[in-house]
C-alpha cells in the first residue's frame, strides 16, 4: 500500500464518521421533548368497582400557570385530573393515553394518595407497579384519603398554585406539628416487606371552610400487612411518632394550677431508644425517651419559671408524653399491627430466638409488655420570665 | 515477535485492576443469600480474592514476560497448552459478552423503548477502538475513569449519610453459614476471580515484580465494594433483595435540601466508564491470547471480528433476567472454577514440582 492511498483510506474513514455523527448526536432514541409530555403531579387511585380501578392523575397545565404580576384572569384551573379506569394500575395508566392528548410523564410526581376503599382492599397489588416501574419514584410521598383520593386531588389551594403541590408542602410542614407521619413509597414497601412490622400512611380528609373544599391532615392510617386496619388520631400518631423518633417540633399542652389554667410548651428535640429484653422468660420492650422543650405560652398567674413549679412543669410534660404513647401503643396493640418495629427491634437483639417468635408474632404483639420511660427536660421560657397578667399572690 | 509492544507501569496496573474488579461488582453483585451481610461476605471474598491473585501472581513471577497462552503451551507443551488456552479464550470471550450483556441490561431499564442491541454496538465499538490502540492507552483511560469514580463514589457516600440507618446492618447472625460462604463465593467468582485476564496483562509491566501490586489493587477494590454494599444496605434496608440494581436505586433516595437530587445518574456514569474498563480489558485479552495462540504477527486483524462475536454471544447469552440470576448464585461459581482457579493452581503446582523454568531453558528473561 503506497502512501497515496493510505491517505485516500484516511479520507474516506473521516469522511464516514462525519456523516455518522449527525444521527448519534441528534439526541435519544425515543425522545420526548417537554411540550410532548404532561408532567403528573400527584396520583390517585381508588375503587371504581368490584374489580376494577381508577387512577386519577394530576397533570401540569403550564400554561395557565401564571406569575401574579401578568395578571392571569382565573379562566381555568392550572391542573387538570384525567381519570383511567381498569383492572391493574398499570393498565389504567396507559388508559389515560386514550383521553390524553399527552403520555404521562411520572417523574416528577409528588405525591399519591390512595382512597379508604383501596386501602381497606390491600395496597401492595397496585403499588407493586409503582415501585417496579422506571418512571416513578420511590421517593413520592404517600397518603391515604378518608374519603377518595379523587376528592382530595379536586381541593381548592390559596396559596399553591394546585393541589398537589398545596398537599406535597402540607407534609413537608409535618414537622411543625408531629401529628402525622411523613411516609414515602420506599417506607412503604419496606414495610410490606417486612414479615412483622406494619405499614402507616398520613391520613387526608376534605374539610369545608367557607363553603370551600380544603385538604387537611387527619392523623395516621395503620396498615397490616397492606390492608388499612384502623386510625390514630393526630395524638396517638405523635405518640406513635415518639417512639420511632421522628418527633420534630409540636405543642404539648398542660394543665397548670390545679388544672384551672394552661402551658403550651414547644417541642425542641427528642431522642428515643427502643430495646427489647427477656425477662424471666418474657419479652419486654423498653422504649425510652428524652424530650426537651420550652415554655411558649401560659395563661397562669403564677410565676412558673420559679424552681419548684418548673420543676413540676417538666414532670406534666413527661406524663403528657406518656399519656400520647401509652394511647397509640393500646390502638396498635387492639389492631394487632407492630407499627413501632418492635419485631425488628427483638430480631437485631436475638436473631436466633427471632425464627421462633417471628411466626407467633401476631399472637404476641398485643400482649407485649412495653414499659415506658420518658425524660422531659424544660431549658427555656421564651423572652419572658414571668407571665404578663398581674399576680395575684400576696 | 511481539505482539504488544506497549508498557505500563505498576500504578497504572492498580487503577486498571480497581476499575475491573469494581466496575459492576459497585452495582450488581450475587449478595442476597447474605441479606444484610453483605458487605461481610464481601470483606470475607477479598481473602479468597487475594488468595487466588497471589497464585495468578506468583505465576507470573515464575514466568516473567509470558502471557497465559503462553504459559500453558511452556508448562502443558504445545498440543495440551493450546487445548487449555482455548478453553480460557472460550471462558474470556463468553465473560466479555456476558458483561457487555449485563451492561446493555441496565440500559434497557433505563431506556426501555431503544432495542438492546443499539447499546451493545455502541459499547463494544468504543472498546474495539481502545483494544486496537494497545493495553498503554487502556491503562491510560483507567487512571482518568477510576479517580473521576472514586471521587463521585466518595460524594455519594456523604450525601447520602443523612439517610443511613446503621441498625439495618444487623443483626449479624441473621443468615446461615452455608449462605453467607454461598454469597462470599459468588462475590469472589464473579469479582476478583476474574482478575485470571490479568495474566494477559502482566507480561507488559515495566518492571514484572510490581504484578504483586494487583494484591494492593484486589484489597482497596474490595474495601470500596464491601463499603457500597454497607451503606445500601443501611440505606434501603430489606428493601434491598427486591431490586435487580440496588445502587441504583439506593442514589435515587438521595435528596438534599431539594435540590441535589436524583442522583442515579451518577450510577450511570460509574456503569458507562467501568463497564468499559472491564469489556475492553477482556476484548483485549481474548485478543491477545489469540492472536498468540495462532502465532501470528499482529492482533489487529482479530478485533473486528472477536467484536461481532462478543455482540452476536451477548445477544443471545440469555433471555431474560430470570435466566441470569441462578446462573450468576448457582452454575457460574462451578463453571468459573477451573479457569478461576483449577488450572492455575495446576500450573503453578506442575511448574514448582518440574522446576520449571530452567535456566538454561529461559529464552527470554
Amino acid at each position: 500500500m503506497n502512501k497515496f492511498s493510505l491517505q485516500i483510506k484516511k479520507m474516506v474513514v473521516l469522511l464516514l464518521v462525519l456523516t455518522l455523527i449527525p444521527f448519534m448526536m441528534s439526541g435519544c432514541w425515543n425522545r420526548r421533548e417537554l411540550d410532548k409530555i404532561a408532567i403528573v403531579a400527584a396520583g390517585g387511585i381508588d375503587k371504581e368497582n368490584k374489580d376494577k380501578i381508577k387512577i386519577t392523575a394530576q397533570v401540569f397545565k403550564v400554561g395557565e400557570i401564571k406569575s401574579p404580576q401578568s395578571g392571569g384572569s382565573a379562566t381555568g384551573k392550572p391542573y387538570v385530573n384525567f381519570e383511567g379506569v381498569a383492572t391493574t394500575s398499570f393498565e389504567a395508566i396507559r388508559k389515560i393515553t386514550q383521553i390524553a392528548s399527552r403520555k404521562l410523564y411520572w417523574s416528577h410526581n409528588q405525591i399519591f394518595v390512595f382512597g379508604k376503599e383501596i386501602a381497606q382492599e390491600g395496597i401492595e397489588k397496585y403499588i407493586d407497579f409503582f415501585v417496579r416501574d422506571h418512571e416513578t419514584r420511590l421517593m413520592v410521598n404517600v397518603l391515604v384519603s378518608k374519603g377518595t383520593a379523587h376528592e382530595i386531588l379536586t381541593t381548592e389551594t390559596d396559596l399553591e398554585t394546585i393541589p398537589a403541590m398545596n398537599i406535597n408542602d402540607i407534609i413537608k410542614d409535618l414537622g411543625a406539628t408531629s401529628q402525622a407521619p411523613q411516609i414515602t413509597l420506599k417506607d412503604i414497601a419496606e414495610r410490606l416487606l417486612s414479615k412483622t412490622s406494619a405499614a402507616v400512611a398520613p391520613l387526608v380528609e376534605v374539610q369545608e371552610i367557607n363553603k370551600k373544599k380544603h385538604a387537611r391532615i387527619a392523623g395516621t392510617a395503620v396498615f397490616k400487612k397492606g390492608k388499612m386496619v384502623g386510625e390514630l388520631t393526630p395524638e396517638e400518631s405523635r405518640g406513635y411518632l415518639w417512639v420511632i423518633g421522628k418527633v420534630k417540633s409540636g405543642i404539648i399542652n398542660v394543665k397548670t394550677d390545679d388544672g384551672t389554667k394552661r402551658a403550651s410548651l414547644e417541642i425542641i428535640r427528642a431522642n428515643n431508644k427502643i430495646n427489647a429484653d427477656i425477662k424471666d422468660g418474657q419479652l419486654v420492650i423498653t422504649v425510652k425517651i428524652k424530650e426537651e422543650g420550652t415554655l411558649n405560652e401560659q395563661d397562669s398567674p403564677k410565676n412558673l419559671t420559679e424552681l419548684p413549679l418548673w420543676h413540676s412543669l417538666e414532670l406534666l410534660q413527661a406524663a403528657a408524653i406518656h399519656r400520647e404513647i401509652t394511647a397509640a401503643l393500646k390502638k396498635s396493640q387492639e389492631y394487632n399491627a407492630d407499627i413501632f418495629g418492635f419485631g425488628e427491634v427483638v430480631h437485631r437483639k436475638y436473631p436466633l430466638l427471632w425464627k421462633d417468635l417471628e411466626k407467633q408474632w401476631d399472637e404476641l404483639f398485643p400482649y407485649l409488655k412495653v414499659n415506658i420511660e420518658v425524660q422531659a427536660k424544660l431549658r427555656r421560657s421564651g423572652l419572658i420570665t414571668k407571665p404578663i397578667s398581674p399576680s395575684t399572690e400576696e | 515477535m511481539n505482539l504488544e509492544t506497549g508498557k505500563i507501569p505498576g500504578y497504572q496496573l492498580i487503577f486498571l485492576i480497581m476499575g475491573f474488579v469494581s466496575s459492576l461488582s459497585m452495582l450488581f453483585l450475587p449478595t442476597q443469600p447474605a441479606k444484610n451481610l453483605a458487605w461481610l461476605a464481601i470483606l470475607v471474598s477479598i481473602i479468597e480474592g487475594l488468595l487466588f491473585a497471589s497464585i495468578y501472581t506468583a505465576l507470573a513471577l515464575r514466568f516473567p514476560g509470558k502471557t497465559l497462552v503462553e504459559i500453558n503451551e511452556f508448562i502443558l507443551g504445545p498440543l495440551v497448552g493450546k487445548i487449555v488456552s482455548l478453553g480460557f479464550l472460550w471462558y474470556f470471550l463468553h465473560l466479555a459478552s456476558l458483561h457487555l450483556r449485563n451492561y446493555g441490561d441496565f440500559f434497557t431499564i433505563v431506556y426501555p423503548e431503544t432495542p438492546l442491541i443499539v447499546f451493545l454496538i455502541a459499547t463494544i465499538f468504543v472498546c474495539a477502538l481502545a483494544v486496537k490502540n494497545g493495553i498503554e492507552v487502556i491503562a491510560r483511560c483507567s487512571i482518568l475513569l477510576v479517580s473521576l469514580i472514586i471521587f463521585l463514589y466518595f460524594f455519594d457516600l456523604f450525601i447520602l449519610l443523612k439517610e443511613m440507618d446503621l441498625s439495618k446492618l444487623l443483626p449479624l447472625r441473621n443468615v446461615s453459614v452455608q449462605d453467607f460462604f454461598k454469597a462470599s463465593n459468588a462475590v469472589n467468582s464473579v469479582s476478583f476471580g476474574e482478575t485470571i485476564i490479568f495474566m494477559m496483562i502482566f507480561p507488559f509491566l515495566n518492571k514484572y515484580v510490581e504484578a504483586r501490586k494487583s494484591l494492593l489493587a484486589i484489597i482497596i477494590a474490595g474495601l470500596l465494594i464491601a463499603i457500597s454494599a454497607a451503606r445500601n444496605t443501611a440505606v434501603m434496608g430489606d428493601l434491598l433483595s427486591i431490586f435487580q440494581y440496588p445502587t441504583y436505586e439506593t442514589l435515587k433516595i438521595v435528596d438534599v435540601g431539594d435540590f441535589l437530587t436524583r442522583m442515579e445518574i451518577v450510577v450511570s456514569i460509574n456503569f458507562i466508564s467501568m463497564g468499559f474498563l472491564k469489556i475492553s480489558i477482556l476484548y483485549y485479552g481474548l485478543v491477545l491470547g489469540t492472536a498468540q495462540l495462532l502465532k501470528l504477527r499482529t492482533y489487529h486483524p482479530l478485533v473486528f471480528p472477536f467484536g461481532v462475536i462478543i455482540t452476536v454471544l451477548g445477544v443471545i447469552n440469555y433471555g431474560a433476567i430470570s435466566e441470569l440470576i441462578p446462573f450468576a448464585l448457582e452454575i457460574y461459581p462451578l463453571y468459573s472454577f477451573p479457569f478461576e482457579i483449577g488450572i492455575p493452581l495446576f500450573l503453578l503446582v506442575t511448574a514448582v514440582v518440574r522446576g520449571l523454568p530452567k535456566k538454561t531453558k529461559g529464552d527470554q528473561i
